[in-house]
């Protein structure tokens, strides 16, 4: 600044412009920040205004390098350029960001004034600035709110669209995209009656009109994607300031499915017949279905909010307590057969499945009870149980009848042994004495009688025996064992060495394998079919005997063979029967009881036993030993 | 007491039949020794432990055997068996059973209390005739008995 120093005319003139440039000065300083440094940037002047907003003071201030205000927000090219364009002696204009003494930031519009001397050469600047910072924190404001925006539209898992007032789409977000299929050009322009399906299409005319007279419209709308399927949404329009319609659109397939499954599941619950029940962990009933009120008398609306206990009789009380202690760690309760009360206090047997329902984060939160009527199941089990009873008794009884019949047949066989035999003894006997003491008196022809007469006598004396011997079969007891019935067939051939006397007899004996049975009645089994096959051959020369065994259907079918008289296929039922006989007794000896007796033994063994035969070319008897029948 | 005379063999028979084919067998074997005949187990048991059923006197001359049927009316002849080897006075004395049967259990029973032997009677009179000359001469002349020692 140059002090004013002389008060001639053109000094006056200089005092009236000094005077004018005084008033300029201080209106200047009223309205701006104003500072002035030299060429080297150090503060030279600076105004009221400047130290206000500053925080420092005057004093502070003067030759100060005007850095000391510098925030550091400006890039370096900012700042070089500010200097180069001064430096050449040209205004600069901008927004700067300052410090202030304390930290805090302000801004100010900032207009550079470089004033030159005579070479040209700045020789100080004049910087005048306005606070903007006001407005720079709104504009800062703003653009936050707008990037919020932009980021929650760009991110948000809901599709969101923007249509102008006639329902073409403005803006659209990438989940909408996503939703719909489309890329996000093909969405801008498009209508909105494009993205809804066929049959929806009139509605978008009715959403226009609830929007327009304000609000919002929502509704479960079914749109379409660009390939045609179809899906359902839940959309929520508004109506924005500027005239556009906003809207927010959620797929809600897989909630629809939900519904669509937990109505199923609900359906199921309600239809079931057995009793299914909701409880919390304090046992108070959360759900009652049909079923329930069907067993138990009481509706859903008497139950709900209600202690279970009511259903629990008093002795059974503690059962719920140990039941939710269950459900509490986890646990279930399996198919647990207890009673419970109905409305009208009868009781019900119920078979009762305790599980535990937890909440999303597995915590329990209670229990759900499916308990099954089993009183049927009950009554059944009880007449089974009566019907066993019962049953036993019959059986109890029908075993002491057998008995009694059984000892009935013993003391009969034992009167037929003893008390049969002596009046036959006596006719033997006695014709005998007749031969012996009136022999000589008799004539040949009374002789001959009185023979047939004991032969006859003779005869029936056998057939008892072997009556007796067939009938005591049946109630010897079974002795079985492991039995080799190589050694056994060897033994038994043996003994009928007087059967092959003077007569020529090829015998082959295959491998027997070992059964189990009873030894002594096995060996009479043998017996009779060895001696059989030696009587019937006895007419061959050579006699040829065989036995053997095979395998069929995994048991052992044991044979013995002969080439001897044979027999009709016609007569093969009545080989078994007892006395039955295929033979004159001329020919063949015999009493008819032997075969009855091999039979009976397999059977009571649990086998078979079955003959073939051809007239004149021999027999051949199979038999096996095990099979169902007696332990 | 004992007012019987003295006898070698005792036939213990209810059957009349068998009775006499029994004794005509024994006469045809010319068994010469005194029999005595008892219809029934009591008269049995009289017969050897005397009326009062005390027992024979000491001294008292024994049976050389005893033929026993097995069914007899009043007494059976397990019974009597059971008494003469049951008794140490009789148990010595030979007692064969001469019966119809041939069950195991009255076998069993009968060598269970001691019989010194069991023949079933056969039908055949040929071979019940040589049965009963075979024992009478077994028992009455070849076995030694307790009593001549």
């Amino acid at each position: 600044m140059k002090k004013a120093s002389s008060t001639s005319a053109p000094d006056r003139a200089i005092k009236t412009s000094a005077r004018e440039v005084d008033d300029l000065k201080s209106a200047l300083d009223q309205h701006a920040i104003v500072a002035f440094t030299d060429p080297q940037g150090k503060i030279t002047y600076v105004n009221d205004k400047f130290c206000a907003i500053s925080g420092y003071t005057r004093a502070e201030l003067m030759g100060q390098d005007h850095r000391i205000i510098n925030s550091g927000y400006h890039p370096k090219d900012f700042i070089r350029d500010l200097w180069a364009t001064i430096g050449r002696g040209q205004v600069w204009k901008g927004e700067i960001r300052n410090r202030a003494k304390d930290g805090s930031f302000y801004w100010v519009d900032t207009t550079i004034v470089p004033f030159l001397n005579e070479d040209g050469r700045p020789r100080q600047y004049v910087a005048i600035r306005a606070d903007i910072t006001r407005r720079k924190l709104e504009e800062e404001a703003r653009r936050l709110a707008e990037e919020r925006y932009r980021t929650l539209f760009d991110y948000a898992p809901d599709g969101i669209v923007v249509a102008d007032a006639n329902s073409c789409y403005v803006d659209v977000n990438s989940s909408a995209c996503r939703m719909l299929g489309y890329e996000r050009s093909e969405l801008i322009g498009r209508h909105a009656s494009d993205i809804v399906a066929p049959g929806e299409r009139e509605q978008v005319g009715k959403a226009r009109d609830v929007l327009e007279i304000g609000g919002r419209y929502q509704r479960e709308w079914q749109l379409r994607r660009k390939d045609g399927s179809i899906f359902t949404a839940e959309v929520i329009a508004t109506a924005m300031p500027d005239g556009n319609l906003l809207g927010l659109i959620r797929d809600i397939t897989e909630r629809k499915e939900a519904e669509v499954v937990t109505a199923r599941l609900a359906a199921i619950v309600e239809s079931s017949n057995d009793a299914i029940v909701g409880k919390d962990l304090a046992g108070i009933v959360t759900s009652w279905n049909s079923g329930a009120e069907a067993i138990f008398g009481y509706s859903a609306r008497e139950m709900e909010n209600q202690s279970i206990t009511k259903l629990i009789p008093p002795e059974r009380q503690h059962e719920e307590v140990e039941i939710l202690e269950r459900i509490r760690n986890g646990g279930s309760i399996q198919h647990f057969d207890t009673v419970r009360l109905r409305r009208d206090g009868s009781p019900i047997d119920v078979s009762v499945t305790v599980s535990p329902i937890r909440d999303g984060t597995g915590r329990v939160v209670g229990a759900s009870k499916v308990a099954r009527d089993i009183s049927g199941r009950k009554r059944a089990e009880a007449e089974i149980r009566q019907l066993n009873a019962s049953l036993e008794e019959r059986v109890k009884e029908r075993t002491a009848q057998l008995e009694m019949a059984n000892r009935e047949l013993e003391a009969f066989s034992y009167s037929v042994s003893h008390d049969l035999r002596a009046p036959l003894r006596a006719i033997d006997g006695f014709s005998q004495a007749v031969m012996e003491d009136f022999g000589p008196a008799l004539p040949a022809e009374g002789q001959r009688q009185l023979t047939i007469i004991r032969e006859s006598a003779q005869r029936m004396g056998e057939l008892i025996d072997d009556l007796l011997a067939f009938s005591r079969l049946s109630r010897q007891p079974l002795g079985k064992r492991e039995t080799d019935l190589n050694g056994l067939v060897r033994d038994v051939w043996d003994s009928l060495t007087a059967e092959r006397q003077e007569r020529a007899v090829e015998f082959t004996a295959g491998n027997l394998p070992p059964c189990s049975g009873d030894p002594a009645l096995l060996r009479q089994v043998w017996f009779n079919l060895l001696s059989n096959a030696l009587k019937y051959s006895r007419r061959r020369n050579p006699a040829r005997i065989e036995v053997g065994a095979s395998r069929e259907q995994g048991r052992t079918v044991y044979f013995v063979r002969d080439n001897g008289a044979g027999f009709d296929m016609r007569y093969a039922g009545k080989l078994f029967g007892v006395f039955q006989r295929l033979h004159k007794a001329e020919d063949y000896e015999g009493t008819g009881v032997g075969l009855a007796i091999v039979q009976r033994i397999v059977n009571r063994h649990g086998g078979r036993i079955w003959a073939e035969g051809i007239p004149d070319r021999g027999a051949t008897f199979h038999f096996t030993v095990e099979g169902v029948g007696e332990p | 007491m004992n007012a019987t005379k003295p006898f070698d063999l005792l036939l213990v028979e209810d059957n009349p039949q068998d009775l006499e084919l029994t004794l005509r067998a024994l006469r045809k074997a010319k068994i010469a020794n005194q029999i005595q005949v008892a219809r029934d187990g009591a008269e049995a048991l009289e017969l050897i432990f005397g009326a009062d059923g005390k027992g024979p006197a000491a001294g008292a001359p024994l049976p050389q055997v005893v033929l026993l049927d097995l069914k007899l009316p009043k007494i059976d002849g397990l019974e009597v068996l059971r008494r003469i080897k049951g008794d140490a006075r009789t148990k010595a004395i030979p007692v064969v059973m001469l019966t119809s049967s041939r069950e195991q259990q009255d076998v069993v029973e009968s060598y269970h209390l001691g019989v010194n032997s069991y023949i079933v009677k056969p039908v055949d009179s040929e071979r019940f005739v040589n049965a009963v000359r075979d024992l009478g001469v077994y028992w009455l002349l070849l076995n030694q008995p307790l009593s001549n020692l």
